[in-house]
C-alpha cells in the first residue's frame, strides 16, 4: 500500500470512528439505582437519589465541601425539584461512577473568548468545541471540585435526577389511588389528592422504583421556593462545636501517626540517612523512606504513637540531602529567564483581532509596561494529610481531597491493587484553594501504611512541610503595549506573557494516562489576558509557556489571579495616560459588552465613585470576568504607617442564576481577603532550591484587624449559574493597586504591592 | 500526670514536654481543637486555660497541670449552646470551618473579660488566622452575642 493511501485509509477509519462516536447519544448522567450504595430501608431511584422509608431524601454527594457551601447548594437543587424542605435532604458520599465526573470544569478549559457567546448565541466553533470536550469529559468521568464549576455542572443533571425521582413517586401514588398523576399535589414531601388521600414520599418509594417516569419536567423559575433564597448552610452547626470531621480528625482503633520530612531543596533526594537514634526515642515506631510521589519531593516519614512523638523523632533522624539533578532552583534567576523568554520567544497566540502591528506603526504614541507576579503557596489552614490502612489486599483511605477518583487511583497504584480494592472516604476539607487537586500526600500515606502491618496510619504534614512543598502558583511576567492614535484614542492592545503552564504538569502528576507527549496550549496561562471585554479595535494576546522546574499548581482563580492584575492595572494606566477617569474610560470601551458595563456601574454607584472621601483616602476600580462570572470591585485605601490599608471593598457580581445568595456574599467576602493577603504580602522566594517562606510568620495572612468592610451586590439574572468561589479574587489586586496610584501617583507593577 | 479538662479530672501517662494540643487530639481524641502551625502563629489550637485564651500547640503539659482547661467540646452543650455558637450560626460565619473552634474560644475568652467589646477590643483580641476570610462575620457575630447577653 502506498503511504498516501495508507494515511488516507487510516484517517478514514479514525474519522468514521469519531463520527460514529459523535452520533452516539450523550452519556446520560442520571445513572440507575444500582449506581448508589444500597442501604437498609432506603430505595434508590437513580444514581443520585434514594428515598428513605420515613420520606427523607438521600443525595449522592459527589463534590467536596471546602467552605464554598457546595453541599448546601447542591442539596437545595434537589430539595427544590422534589418539593421537600432542605433539612429533609441527607448526604451520602457518591461512588466512583462516571456520572459524578465534572463536565463543566473541562468545558471551561476551552480558550474561547467569552464575548463571542455573550449574546446567548454561540458560534459554531464554540458549540463544536464544547460538544466535543463535554462528550470526552462525560466518558472520562473525572470527579473534581474545582474551577468554580460545581453548581454550573450539577445544574441540569441534579435537577433532572430529582425531577425524575419525583415523577416516579407521583406515578406510584397515582397508580395506588387510581387518580391521574397531574391531579396530585406535593408539599414538604407529602403527596396529596383532592379526595383527601395523602402520604409522604417514603410510602411510595418501593412502588416508584419499578416505574419508568413519564412527563419529567423541571419546575418553572417562577415556582421556585428555595433556589435564589438565602439558606442556612447545613455544614455550619458542626463547625461551631468541634464535631465537624476534617481529615486530621479521623480517629480509628489502633491508629498510628506519621509525619514527613521532605528534601528542603525542591526536587532533591536522600543521600544518607541514619534513624537509629530517632527510633530509640519514646513513642517512635518506624521509619519509611519516600520517593518523590505524584510530583512531590522525596524524603522520609516517621511513624509514632502520636503526631508529636513522630515529629520529635523525625527531628533526631540524621539525614544528608542530595541536590536536584538539574541544579537548584532560584526565583530571582527564574524571573530573569522569564523576562528573557518574553523578549526572545514568539509564544502561542490566544487571541488576534485587527492588526496590532499596523496600529502601533501608525500610532502617535505607544504606551508600554512590564508586570510581574511571584510564586505563591496555598497555605490551607489544615495542612496536607491523609489516613490510610492497607490490609488483606484492600486499601482504606480517608482524605480531604478535591479529586477523590485521582486519589483512589494514586492509592491503588502505590499499593499495587486495582482501583476497586480501594475504599476512599472524603472528609471535610480545611481549605482547598487548588492544593487538594494534588494527590502527592495520598500516595505517601499509602506507602507508609504498607509498612504498618495492617494498622491505620494518619500522615499529617507540619506547617513548614506544607509551605515548602506546595505546588505553587507560578511566577508570570507580562509585557503590555497600547497604541494611542492621532485622535488621542487607544485603539490597540498587545499583551505577551511568560510563565509555566499548569494543566500539562497536573495531568502528568494525577492523570498520567491522559497526559500527551507534548504540551497543548494551556488556557489557564493566558486567561484574564486574551479574553478581555474591552473593545480595542486591534488586539493580540500571546503566551510563552515555560517549564522552570518549580512544582506548579492551580491556585484559587488560577491564571486570572495574576493576569487580572496585569490587564486591569494596565487599563488603568491607559486611562491615566490619556487623561481620562478610569471608570469612564472603561465604560467607553464596553459598548459591545453591556453586562460588563452594568456590573461596573453597579459597583461604582454603590461605592459612590468620584464622591468626596476622607482625607488621605483614594478609590480604585477593577473589572474582571472569570469562570463565567463578571465582577467589579472598588477599593478604598489609605496609607497607614507606610503600608497600604484597605478600608472598604464594594463588589458587584453577575454570576447568572444564584442558588444561595448568602453563599455568594460569603465567597465574595472570603475572596477579597484571600486576594488582599496575596496583594499585600504574598510571595514565595526560592533560594538555592529552598523555599524561604516556612510559616505564617514569613508568609503572613491578613488578620481581622486589617480586614476591610466588604459589601456585595448581586446582579439579578436568569442565565445559567456561573462560578462563585473564585471570581472575586482576580479584581482585588488591581483595584487596590489602582487606588494606590490614585493616592500616591506611583504605579506598582509587581506583586506584592509595596508603597 | 493529672489534668483538669472540661471540668473532668484526667490522669495521663505522658511526657511533660508534650504540648497540650497533641494530648487533646491524639491521646484523648478531642479533635475539635485544631493544628494549624505549631508555633502559636495562627490560633487554630486556641483553648481556655483558667478562663484565658491560650494556644495549645506551644503549651507543654507541665505548664497546664493543675489548671482548668476548656476546649471547644465544652463551650456549650446541645441543649444550651454558648451565645457565640448561636451567633456564629445566625451570622453564617464558618466557611471551611477549620479555624472556627479557635476563633470561638478566642471570642469566648474575650467576652468573659469584656462582655461588650468595642471594635478595637475585637481587633486586639481576635488575632487568629482564617484563610477563608470570615473576619467580617466573626466581628458581627461577637457583637451579636454580646448584644444577646445584655
Amino acid at each position: 500500500m502506498k503511504r498516501r493511501t495508507w494515511v488516507l485509509s487510516a484517517l478514514g477509519v479514525t474519522g468514521a470512528l469519531v463520527v460514529g462516536w459523535g452520533l452516539m447519544p450523550a452519556r446520560s448522567r442520571l445513572g440507575t439505582a444500582a449506581t448508589m450504595l444500597p442501604t437498609e430501608g432506603d430505595v434508590g431511584l437513580n444514581g443520585w437519589i434514594k428515598i428513605s422509608l420515613d420520606g427523607s431524601i438521600i443525595l449522592a454527594m459527589h463534590r467536596s465541601e471546602m467552605g464554598q457551601g457546595v453541599h448546601t447548594a447542591l442539596a437545595m437543587l434537589v430539595a427544590e425539584e422534589l418539593d421537600v424542605p432542605l433539612h429533609r435532604v441527607r448526604l451520602e458520599q457518591a461512588g466512583a461512577d462516571a456520572i459524578y465526573g465534572n463536565v463543566a470544569m473541562f468545558v471551561g478549559s476551552l480558550p474561547f473568548h467569552p464575548l463571542d457567546s455573550e449574546g446567548g448565541h454561540k458560534p459554531l466553533s464554540v458549540r463544536t468545541g464544547e460538544w466535543l470536550v463535554g462528550k470526552i469529559a462525560r466518558e472520562l468521568g473525572i470527579n473534581a471540585t474545582g474551577g468554580s464549576s460545581s453548581v454550573a455542572d450539577a445544574w441540569l443533571p441534579l435537577r433532572q435526577a430529582a425531577a425524575t425521582a419525583r415523577a416516579s413517586l407521583l406515578s406510584a401514588a397515582a397508580l395506588r389511588w387510581q387518580v391521574p398523576a397531574e391531579a396530585l399535589n406535593v408539599q414538604a414531601g407529602v403527596v396529596s389528592h383532592a379526595s383527601g388521600k395523602s402520604g409522604h414520599y417514603g410510602e411510595f418509594a418501593q412502588a416508584a422504583a419499578g416505574l419508568a417516569p413519564a412527563n419529567v419536567r423541571l419546575k418553572e423559575r417562577q415556582t421556585w421556593t428555595l433556589i435564589g433564597q438565602a439558606a442556612s448552610r447545613t455544614d455550619i452547626p458542626a463547625k461551631t462545636d468541634g464535631t465537624a470531621l476534617f481529615g486530621m480528625d479521623v480517629r480509628l482503633p489502633d491508629l498510628l501517626y506519621a509525619c514527613v520530612v521532605q528534601s528542603p531543596q525542591l526536587g532533591g533526594s536522600v543521600a544518607f540517612l541514619d534513624a537509629k537514634e530517632a527510633l530509640a526515642m519514646p513513642g517512635a515506631l518506624r521509619l519509611v523512606r519516600l520517593d518523590a510521589e505524584a510530583g512531590g519531593s522525596a524524603g522520609f516519614a516517621v511513624v509514632g504513637k502520636t503526631t508529636w512523638h513522630a515529629s520529635q523523632a523525625a527531628k533526631a533522624v540524621q539525614v544528608r540531602w542530595a541536590q536536584r539533578p538539574e541544579g537548584s532552583l532560584d526565583t530571582q534567576r527564574i524571573q530573569a529567564q522569564l523576562q528573557a523568554r518574553l523578549a526572545s520567544d514568539k509564544g502561542f497566540t490566544f487571541y488576534d483581532k485587527g492588526d496590532v502591528a499596523q496600529a502601533e506603526a501608525a500610532a502617535k504614541r505607544v504606551i508600554q509596561a512590564q508586570y510581574t507576579a511571584p510564586y505563591l503557596a496555598h497555605a490551607t489552614l489544615e495542612p496536607m494529610n491523609c489516613t490510610a490502612q492497607v490490609k488483606d489486599g484492600k486499601v482504606l483511605v480517608w482524605v480531604p481531597t478535591q479529586v477523590p477518583g485521582m486519589a483512589r487511583a494514586a492509592a491503588a497504584r502505590v499499593a499495587g491493587v486495582k482501583d476497586e480494592q480501594v475504599t476512599l472516604h472524603v472528609t471535610l476539607l480545611g481549605g482547598g484553594f487548588g492544593r487538594r487537586l494534588e494527590v502527592d500526600f495520598v500516595a505517601q500515606a499509602v506507602r507508609i501504611a504498607m509498612q504498618c502491618e495492617g494498622k491505620p496510619v494518619q500522615l499529617s504534614w507540619s506547617r513548614e512541610e506544607d509551605m515548602t512543598h506546595d505546588f505553587y502558583r507560578p511566577m508570570h511576567v507580562a509585557q503590555l503595549s497600547a497604541a494611542v492614535n492621532a485622535q488621542g484614542a487607544v485603539d490597540s492592545l498587545r499583551i505577551k506573557s511568560a510563565g509555566d503552564a499548569i494543566t500539562p504538569r497536573w495531568m502528568e502528576r494525577g492523570l498520567p494516562a491522559l497526559a500527551g507527549p507534548i504540551d497543548l496550549p494551556d488556557k489557564t496561562a493566558s486567561e484574564g489576558l486574551f479574553d478581555l471585554p474591552y473593545g480595542f479595535a486591534h488586539q493580540h494576546m500571546s503566551h510563552v509557556a515555560t517549564r522552570m522546574g518549580v512544582p506548579v499548581g492551580f491556585w484559587r482563580s488560577v491564571g486570572h489571579s495574576h493576569n487580572a492584575f496585569f490587564s486591569e492595572s494596565f487599563v488603568d494606566e491607559l486611562a491615566r495616560e490619556t487623561g481620562q477617569d478610569p471608570l469612564a474610560f472603561r465604560a467607553s470601551l464596553l459598548r459591545a459588552a453591556p453586562r460588563y458595563l452594568a456590573v461596573l456601574n453597579l459597583a461604582a454607584e454603590k461605592a459612590g465613585w468620584g464622591s468626596a472621601l476622607p482625607a488621605g483616602h483614594a478609590q480604585g476600580v477593577a473589572l474582571h470576568e472569570s469562570f463565567g462570572a463578571i465582577v467589579a470591585e472598588v477599593a478604598e485605601v489609605s496609607i497607614e504607617a507606610g503600608v497600604p490599608r484597605v478600608h472598604r471593598v464594594v463588589c458587584a457580581i453577575d454570576c447568572g442564576t444564584v442558588v444561595n445568595p448568602d453563599t455568594v456574599a460569603q465567597q465574595v467576602e472570603g475572596a477579597v481577603i484571600f486576594g488582599l493577603t496575596a496583594a499585600l504580602y504574598g510571595r514565595v522566594d526560592i533560594q538555592d532550591g529552598v523555599v524561604q517562606q516556612k510559616c505564617f510568620t514569613s508568609y503572613p495572612m491578613l488578620r481581622l484587624a486589617q480586614a476591610p468592610v466588604v459589601q456585595t451586590w448581586i446582579v439579578a439574572s436568569t442565565r445559567d449559574p456561573a462560578g462563585v468561589g473564585e471570581p472575586a479574587v482576580p479584581p482585588l489586586a488591581p483595584a487596590v493597586a489602582n487606588a494606590l496610584f490614585a493616592l500616591t501617583g506611583k504605579r506598582l507593577r509587581s506583586l506584592p504591592l509595596v508603597v | 500526670m493529672n489534668l483538669n479538662i472540661n471540668a473532668q479530672s484526667v490522669t495521663v501517662d505522658a511526657d511533660p514536654a508534650m504540648p497540650l494540643l497533641w494530648l487533646l487530639r491524639d491521646t484523648l481524641n478531642l479533635t475539635g481543637t485544631k493544628f494549624g502551625c505549631g508555633v502559636a502563629a495562627c490560633g487554630a489550637c486556641t483553648v481556655h486555660v483558667d478562663g484565658r485564651a491560650a494556644r495549645a500547640c506551644v503549651l507543654p503539659l507541665s505548664v497546664v497541670a493543675g489548671a482548668k482547661i476548656r476546649t471547644i467540646e465544652a463551650l456549650g452543650t446541645a441543649d444550651k449552646p454558648h451565645a457565640l455558637q448561636l451567633a456564629w450560626i445566625a451570622e453564617q460565619v464558618p466557611q471551611c470551618g477549620y479555624c472556627q473552634s479557635g476563633m470561638l474560644m478566642a471570642a469566648a475568652a474575650l467576652l468573659e473579660a469584656k462582655p461588650h467589646p468595642s471594635d478595637a477590643d475585637i481587633d486586639a483580641a481576635m488575632t487568629n488566622i482564617c484563610r477563608c476570610g470570615t473576619y467580617q462575620r466573626v466581628r458581627a457575630a461577637i457583637h451579636r452575642a454580646a448584644g444577646a447577653a445584655a
